[in-house]
């Protein structure tokens, strides 16, 4: 087979056996890999009504047939089960070396089941899958755990320098044990499957970890083809200024530009702008700051991220990932936070935690406002918490300990909000935390953010920079189309970071087609983006989310550029553009036109 | 002809593995590959595969590199009998850079985005 592994692993922790079963064929050619093949997982085995932190929900990794091939950033791998955060499908996307391990051990995809009666965690070398005790990894941050593993690891399997080295670890850190509903799983020092709290999901089924070695190999249908298209993207990628500035800035470069276009989220987004960024609006400057060296992900010739240095403190390490721009705008700007070295030592924070950063932003930002206004006594807090006071440090490890306030904030900001009498203020969509940019500065944002169905993701929808335009019926549009491309780059599963523009169904297609040996085009590709948001609009429908909301910040007050985000008039264009009903539900005719008729039984 | 390495500009994408295995496997695993990358905290260190020796070395201690203390073996090009690094995984035949071909092309070097591999003259 070319490309695919045509295996699943499974796991059922509860009786703590594991067994390979043979991927149906439909699922490699209707859904490719990723988060088609997840989704589709998480419908057809996971009630939507049961408790996401309950043993019926299953936590499913998954990767694509361009994992580990070589194709440019081909190493992602997805993480899929029912959110705890928002209750709907969620499918948090992550770097680094776990995805391409998982594919060389010989499984496209790995499943969860159950829960185990005691803290575990799982080794997969190749066909030799173990489950360990994990009591003495329980409680310890996520570098300490990846570093007892690698030791463990390199006894029990005798690996060298190398092979260690090389080795993938997806974990939690104690945010994810205590089931704090926005904790992310964690991989490789520093990278995450971060929004909607799946870190929750593993802690409670009781893995620590899972870490896996591979050492076979994947085989490409037209090697000489896959070779010539690889080259010729790489001259492409050195000769265009645009692939050079993501190259050498990653996502620093957008600080300057949010800060420019007045879209920056900024103290709970009662604002646009943050004067504290203004030092950091050329790029050049941050790198000049703190960066140690660029670092990829498997496969990927650009090494976006970067490793930087943080401020001479004996708590922190000398180096650390990060923090990207998302954490840099909710857990900087959002919370009023302008230090470069204090961002780093928040974002390190939130990383050995196991916190999602986005999230941990909007629910701080909302506890700082909600003191300021007097809403918020000192007394429940311990200590005064003003937007930009660094004492929200201690409330990070507050809330991953689920310590004083801490617990409270855990259950995620609904719940936190609406104790203190505000549930208005907790800046969420669907329970999970808006992203950095602010939807009223950009026509589309706040209609692509209110529909997605993961809740406020940044990674399902790209942002539309098309300031000027006022033409409504573009955005719909685009933000119809952009959501459907994503859905299908998702499952393919290449990084957007690189694959950002129109033309990158074609180049899929092209990776797809020299890998697998199928007649993959963008035509036949573009369909299953969106049966794939259709399928997921379904389950959360199953699962009682309904609703396509804002918070009335958005919609109500103009705070940004002197306009609201004008929701009422968009959702109806935008579920007519879908082949929706008026309240958002799917058409028979359009799940017939989608071969999803069976699917909305029960729904429409 | 060598295979220069600048190892501060290695950003441990591994595609330099990828090409190997693929090019002269066919088939993409890194474990067949005759250049491996250790990715550090600091900087990452990519070794070519040099000449396999029948002996183990006796002074296997640590190296210093950029102020770090790194494992003299993740630095030596050697395979040797105690070092599964750079043998075929199910064999455990050597594996030795054969800078993919005469005149030599070496695809690591092609692949390398970041160019921290050059082909330089001796």
């Amino acid at each position: 087979m070319f490309g695919w592994n045509g295996k699943i692993l499974r796991i059922d922790l509860t009786k703590g056996t594991s067994w390979v079963e043979a991927m149906p064929t439909y699922l490699m050619e209707e859904y490719i890999g990723g988060r088609g093949m997840s989704d589709r997982i998480v419908f057809d085995e996971i009630d939507p009504q049961i408790d996401a932190l309950s043993p019926e929900n299953k936590l499913i990794f998954s990767t694509g047939p361009l994992t580990g091939t070589g194709a440019p950033s081909a190493s992602r791998f997805m993480v899929s089960a029912k959110s705890p955060l928002s209750n709907c499908v969620s499918s948090p996307c992550c770097g680094g070396y776990f995805g391409a391990n998982l594919k060389y051990s010989g499984y496209d995809l790995l499943i969860f089941e159950g829960k185990s009666p005691e803290p575990v965690y799982v080794t997969i070398l190749n066909d030799r899958v173990e489950i360990h005790p994990a009591k003495h990894l329980w409680g310890k941050e996520s570098y300490e755990t990846e570093k007892m593993i690698r030791e463990d690891m390199k006894a029990r399997f005798n690996l060298d320098n190398w092979a260690l080295n090389s080795m993938g670890i997806a974990n939690i850190g104690p945010a994810g044990e205590n089931l704090v509903r926005f904790a992310c799983i964690m991989s490789d020092g520093g990278r995450a499957a971060g929004r909607s709290g799946l870190g929750a999901v593993m802690g409670s089924k009781n893995i620590k970890a899972v870490a896996s070695i591979g050492t076979g190999q994947v085989n490409i249908a037209d090697v000489e083809g896959f070779r010539k298209a690889v080259m010729a993207f790489y001259k492409e990628a050195r000769d265009s200024g645009d692939f050079y500035k993501r190259r050498r800035y990653g996502t620093w470069g957008l600080p300057g530009r949010a800060n420019a276009s007045k879209s920056q989220a900024a103290f709970n987004f009662k604002d646009g702008y943050f004067k504290k960024f203004v030092k950091y609006e050329d790029p050049e400057k941050i790198i000049e700051l703190i960066r140690v060296r660029d670092e990829a992900c498997f496969s990927c010739p650009f090494g976006c991220s970067k490793r930087s240095r943080i401020k001479n403190d004996p708590e922190y390490p000398l180096t650390a990932k990060g923090p990207e721009h998302e954490t840099m705008a909710l857990l900087g700007a959002n919370c009023g936070l302008g230090d470069m070295n204090d961002l780093c030592s928040a974002n390190y924070l939130c990383n050995e935690l196991g916190m999602d950063t986005i999230t941990t932003g909007a629910m701080i930002s909302c506890a700082m406002e909600l003191f300021e206004e007097g809403h918020l006594p000192e007394k429940d807090i311990g200590y005064p918490l003003e937007f930009g006071n660094t004492n929200m440090f201690m409330l990070l490890k507050q809330i991953a300990r689920r310590e004083g306030i801490g617990d409270l904030m855990a259950q995620g900001g609904i719940a936190f909000a609406s104790q203190y009498g505000h549930p208005e203020l907790f800046m969420g969509i669907k329970g999970m935390g808006i992203p950095a940019w602010h939807p009223q500065a950009f026509d589309a944002l706040g209609l692509q953010y209110a529909t997605c169905n993961t809740g406020g993701a940044h990674t399902k929808s790209t942002m539309p920079f098309y300031e000027g335009r006022k033409d409504p019926a573009f955005f719909v549009e685009f933000t119809k189309k952009d959501q459907d491309y994503l859905a299908t780059a998702d499952s393919g599963i290449l990084c957007w970071i690189i694959y950002h523009g129109p033309e990158w169904g074609d180049k899929m297609a092209e990776w797809l087609n020299y890998v697998t040996g199928t007649g993959f085009t963008k035509e036949t590709l573009d369909p299953l983006g969106e049966r794939i948001w259709n399928l997921e609009k379904l389950f959360n429908m199953k699962a009682g989310v309904k609703e396509d909301t804002l918070p009335p910040r958005i919609t109500k007050e103009p705070r940004v550029k002197n306009r609201v985000v004008p929701l009422d008039k968009l959702l109806p264009e935008y579920y007519e553009m879908r082949g929706w009903d008026k309240d958002g539900t799917p058409t028979k005719k359009k799940l017939e036109e989608l071969k999803l008729e069976k699917e909305g039984e029960g729904v429409i | 002809m060598k295979i220069k390495i600048d190892h501060k500009t290695c950003t441990g994408c591994k595609q330099c593995e990828i090409i190997c295995s693929l090019a002269h496997t066919g088939s993409v695993n890194p474990w067949r590959s005759r250049i491996r990358v250790y990715v550090g905290e600091e900087f990452c260190y990519p070794v070519i595969a040099g000449p396999y020796t029948e002996a183990a070395c006796n002074s296997k201690g640590t190296r210093m590199v950029e102020g770090l203390e790194i494992d003299e073996c993740v630095t030596c090009r050697a395979s040797c009998p105690s070092k599964s690094v750079y043998k075929e995984p199910d064999t455990g035949i050597p594996l030795k850079c054969d800078f993919c071909g005469d005149p030599p092309n070496p695809q690591c070097v092609q692949w390398c985005a970041p160019n921290c591999l050059t082909l330089v003259e001796e």
